[in-house]
């Protein structure tokens, strides 16, 4: 299997690469290399910014107060003068200088930080770009070694995301003019291009995960199984060592800790441990090591089959089959995903056969991205109903065969219960109930009255 | 039924669908379009063939039934009886949550082709006694890129009996190992002089004694008439009634008093068995629940075994039936050895000694004293410990009644804690064998 996944990956990369690369070209002019830095420099520097002119509308408040508005206009135009043109070299937002009133730096205030703002809003498009490419590159990295759906999502939507922040910016990219009406045309457009090959690439990194994941379960339990026979070795082997009184060395010692991966053992030390009050407890958690390791071996020797039924060796899939199937499987998805959704796309088809009038076929309407939702939701619905109907059609009779193998049993539950229930009523009735001591007597122990009763026979 | 990641690839149409409709964008359109219709393209054709009839469940185990703390191989085989092939089959096979995986995994998740089958198997370790099923077996079937499921239970459950712990066989058995004593080891033999084939000795002959005693030869040596004597070996019989009222059922969860009155009745079964002696079982509450009557069959053992293994503790203790039902059944003179926590109203137990008395039985108590079975005292904040001192120094006085009370039928009661449980019941058998109690 792992030839196949490895075939699998390499086209999740390529697939990923030249939608990576379609996406860059499409931006081509746009991906400034610096914006990442400029972006970042200057979002720091508008938050010293808002930091300082707070600071300095208190400070001038307090000094004013205290020692007069002059020394106080002093110090907020001297910090200004030092620390937003020398320090900070805010001069490229629009601040010059120097100052001499705090009146007028208040005033450069306002007028520069919608401009500012403004600068940050435009970086931040370039900005985006970056990071959504950086996430989405991660996140591709990830799903090759990691095999998780989430990895490959995130790639996707990543790399996807960059394009709907350029139509969000109102960018020339693909998909400004409608779809083609033309097959061939659409096959062949940038915009159906980049759509197939992002498709593509989920489909086959998807495929790639399935190829994965339908062998792993076979070599993970050869892989447990290897650990747990290992810690159960070792574990026997520490007993027998601390019986023989010999010291126990540190790589024993390291592989009984590393047995509490496996939970039997974790739970016989546990025991072990925490019943250490009880010697008989200790005894109890060896001696199941030790049978268990017993029962292991006598399988293992008496039953050649035990061991490949253990790892379940038969039940991992052939490759070849596996590669066919995803070839057929691909294939078949591709197809009436690309007829369909051209079909979807293009509603002059179905307003060509519906004959519609022409006002309404030359709408303007029919030529928006919104038309799409006319025969989307309900093909969409179509699938699910046809499936929900062919489940409902299908219901398995071994369901069936369940179901009343369950009320059956349940009807034996609730006569049997009924039953109890009845004798239990019958059994109170015959079981003298204790007699309730009357108001001012003194209530005697059933034990003493009993004991008198003896004593008078 | 979608799975999450069906929902996160609807998620992803719906916001790439929504942009290209804000921002006017037909690609963002198609991608979203594309997403939804690869979503739902292949559903029809998955619900087609993921039909679960298709697909047989078989739970085989080496054995149905087990001892508590040993090991139980289950092999799961999962048959593709269809012609359609599963593309991803994912099998749980569920175990009772108190047992636990020794070796192996109880999952499974593989492609299965038509007409071919897959086996997997684990070995499971049996914890408590009791009746217990391994099952349902739980299936879920997925489509290749994991947007669809459907899950199913297929196969009934399996029905496993788990046995009390032998354990205490074993330890006994090691213990008479090491010391080279055999499995005799602290026995004593009830012998009856006069019968039997085994030679005793010599006596004085007395008038009426058979000639064909009189051994001539020892009789010239001594010049006197000398008889030889014979001797043979009396077995005993006992019927242990095991209490199993709802307050047996107080303690530590394998810990309980039924728990530690089941481990002694096994023992004295297993006893009673290798020495030749009769010992039959009771299980009993508000009735009886089971009975094992004594008997010297191969198979005896695991019918105590069985009966004891299903002991619930429930209802409320009924001796009179109990005894009524027992006396009925048992005929020859049989020592009743009850292992009863001695929680229930005085009359009616000492109605049933009474009867047991008059029957020509004889009987033994061999209570749980309820306090050394739960929370140890130290365990306790001072308010707590107070209060469970003058608990347990009530329950003491009354136990003090119980015994006077009983004593007057010759009946012993012995309070045990669950350090001398089984020590205590070893040592009453071993006195009644010595002393020749309920002789058959």
């Amino acid at each position: 299997m792992k030839w196949v996944t490895w075939i699998l990956r390499i086209l999740s990369t390529a697939t990923f690469a030249y939608m990576c690369y379609i996406v860059y070209n499409q931006l081509s002019g746009y991906w400034d290399w610096n914006a990442p830095y400029t972006f970042i420099v200057t979002v720091f520097r508008i938050l010293s910014l808002l930091l300082f002119y707070l600071c300095v509308v208190i400070s001038y408040g307090v000094t004013a107060a205290v020692v007069g508005g002059q020394t106080a206009n002093t110090l907020a135009t001297g910090i200004y003068n030092s620390l937003i043109l020398r320090f900070w070299y805010l001069q490229p937002y629009g601040f010059s200088g120097p100052m001499t009133n705090v009146y007028q730096v208040l005033a450069l205030f306002q007028s520069r930080l919608l401009t500012i703002l403004w600068q940050l809003y435009d970086l931040t498009f370039t900005f985006l770009y970056f990071l959504f490419a950086g996430i989405g590159i991660a996140m591709f990295l990830q799903s090759l070694v990691r095999m998780e759906h989430k990895f490959v999502g995130g790639a996707f939507l990543s790399i996807q995301a960059i394009m709907i922040a350029a139509a969000f910016r109102g960018l020339p990219i693909y998909g400004e003019s409608p779809i083609m009406t033309d097959f061939i045309s659409f096959l062949t457009s940038g915009m159906q291009i980049l759509a197939l090959v992002s498709f593509a690439y989920l489909e086959v990194s998807y495929q790639m995960i399935y190829s994965y994941s339908v062998g792993k379960p076979v070599e993970d339990r050869e892989e447990t199984l290897k650990k747990q026979l290992l810690a159960l070795r070792s574990a026997t082997r520490k007993q027998d060592a601390i019986e023989r009184g010999e010291k126990i060395t540190s790589t024993t010692t390291s592989r009984w800790s590393g047995a509490t991966a496996f939970s039997f053992l974790r739970e016989v030390i546990e025991r072990k441990v925490l019943g250490s009050r009880e010697a008989l407890e200790n005894l109890d958690a060896i001696s199941d090591v030790r049978r268990l390791n017993i029962y292991v071996d006598e399988l293992l020797t008496t039953n050649p089959k035990a061991k490949d039924e253990l790892t379940a060796r038969a039940a991992a899939p052939s490759s070849t089959y596996v590669i066919t199937s995803t070839v057929t499987g691909s294939v078949i998805r591709f197809l009436s995903v690309v007829v369909l959704s051209f079909i979807l796309m293009n509603p002059v088809m179905v307003v060509s056969l519906l004959r519609l009038p022409p006002g309404i076929a030359n709408s303007v309407e029919l030529r928006q991205p919104e038309i799409v939702v006319l025969l989307l939701v309900p093909v969409v619905l179509l699938f699910a109903f046809v499936a929900a109907t062919i489940r409902w059609l299908s219901k398995s009779e071994i369901e069936a065969r369940i179901e009343l193998a369950e009320k059956e049993s349940k009807e034996r539950e609730r006569k049997k219960r009924e039953l109890e229930r009845k004798r239990k009523i019958e059994e109170a009735r015959k079981h003298k109930r204790k007699p309730v001591a009357r108001r001012g007597e003194v209530e005697r122990d059933e034990w003493d009255a009993a004991l008198d009763e003896i004593y008078k026979e | 039924m979608l799975t999450k990641r069906g929902f996160v690839v609807v998620f992803g149409g719906i916001l790439l669908l929504t942009s290209g409709f804000s921002y006017t964008n037909f690609y963002l359109t198609l991608i979203g379009v594309y997403l939804l219709v690869g979503l739902v393209v292949t559903l029809p054709l998955f619900a087609l063939t993921a039909n679960v009839a298709g697909i047989e469940v078989d739970r085989k185990l080496d054995k149905n039934k087990v001892f508590s703390g040993d090991f139980l191989r289950v092999r799961v085989t999962i048959r593709n009886t269809s012609r359609r092939h599963f593309d991803f089959i994912e099998v749980w096979d569920q175990y009772p949550e108190t047992w636990i995986l020794a070796i192996g995994e109880n999952f499974m998740a593989s492609r299965i082709e038509p007409g071919s089958s897959i086996t997997f198997s684990y070995i499971l370790q049996a914890r408590m006694r009791g009746r217990y099923y391994l099952g349902p077996t739980e299936v879920i079937l997925r489509d290749r890129l994991g947007l669809h499921y459907y899950k199913r239970t297929l196969k009934a459950r399996t029905e496993v009996l788990v046995y009390p712990t032998w354990k205490d066989v074993r330890r006994m058995e090691a213990l008479g190992k090491q010391r080279q004593l055999g499995r005799m080891f602290g026995a004593h033999r009830t012998k009856v002089v006069g019968m039997g084939t085994d030679f005793a000795g010599f006596r004085q002959y007395m008038p009426g004694d058979p000639f064909r005693l009189i051994d001539w030869k020892t009789s010239a040596k001594r010049g006197k008439l000398v008889v030889k004597q014979f001797e043979m070996e009396k077995n005993i019989q006992i019927v242990c009634m095991v209490d199993s009222s709802g307050s047996m059922g107080n303690g530590y969860p394998e810990n309980t008093k039924l728990e530690y009155a089941i481990r002694a009745a096994v023992l004295l079964t297993y006893m009673g068995m290798e020495r030749k002696d009769l010992v039959g079982t009771c299980v009993f509450s508000d009735r009886v629940h089971a009975f094992v009557p004594p008997a010297m069959s191969p198979n005896h053992m695991y019918d105590v075994l069985e009966a004891l293994a299903i002991a619930e503790p429930r209802g409320w203790s009924n001796f009179e039936a109990a005894v009524d039902y027992v006396t009925r059944q048992v005929n020859k003179r049989t020592l009743f050895i009850f292992l009863t926590d001695l929680e229930e109203s005085p009359r009616p137990l000492l109605n049933a000694m009474k009867k047991v008395i008059a029957n020509g039985h004889r009987a033994q108590i061999i209570s749980p004293f309820g306090p050394w079975f739960e929370a140890p005292v130290g365990q306790f904040g001072p308010v707590e410990r107070v209060l469970a001192e003058a608990v347990q120094e009530e329950l003491w006085e009354r136990r003090s009644k119980i015994s006077k009370a009983l004593a007057r039928f010759g009946i012993d009661v012995v309070n045990v804690g669950p350090e001398d449980f089984l020590p205590v019941i070893i040592k009453q058998y071993n006195l009644a064998k010595q002393r020749g109690v309920a002789l058959y």
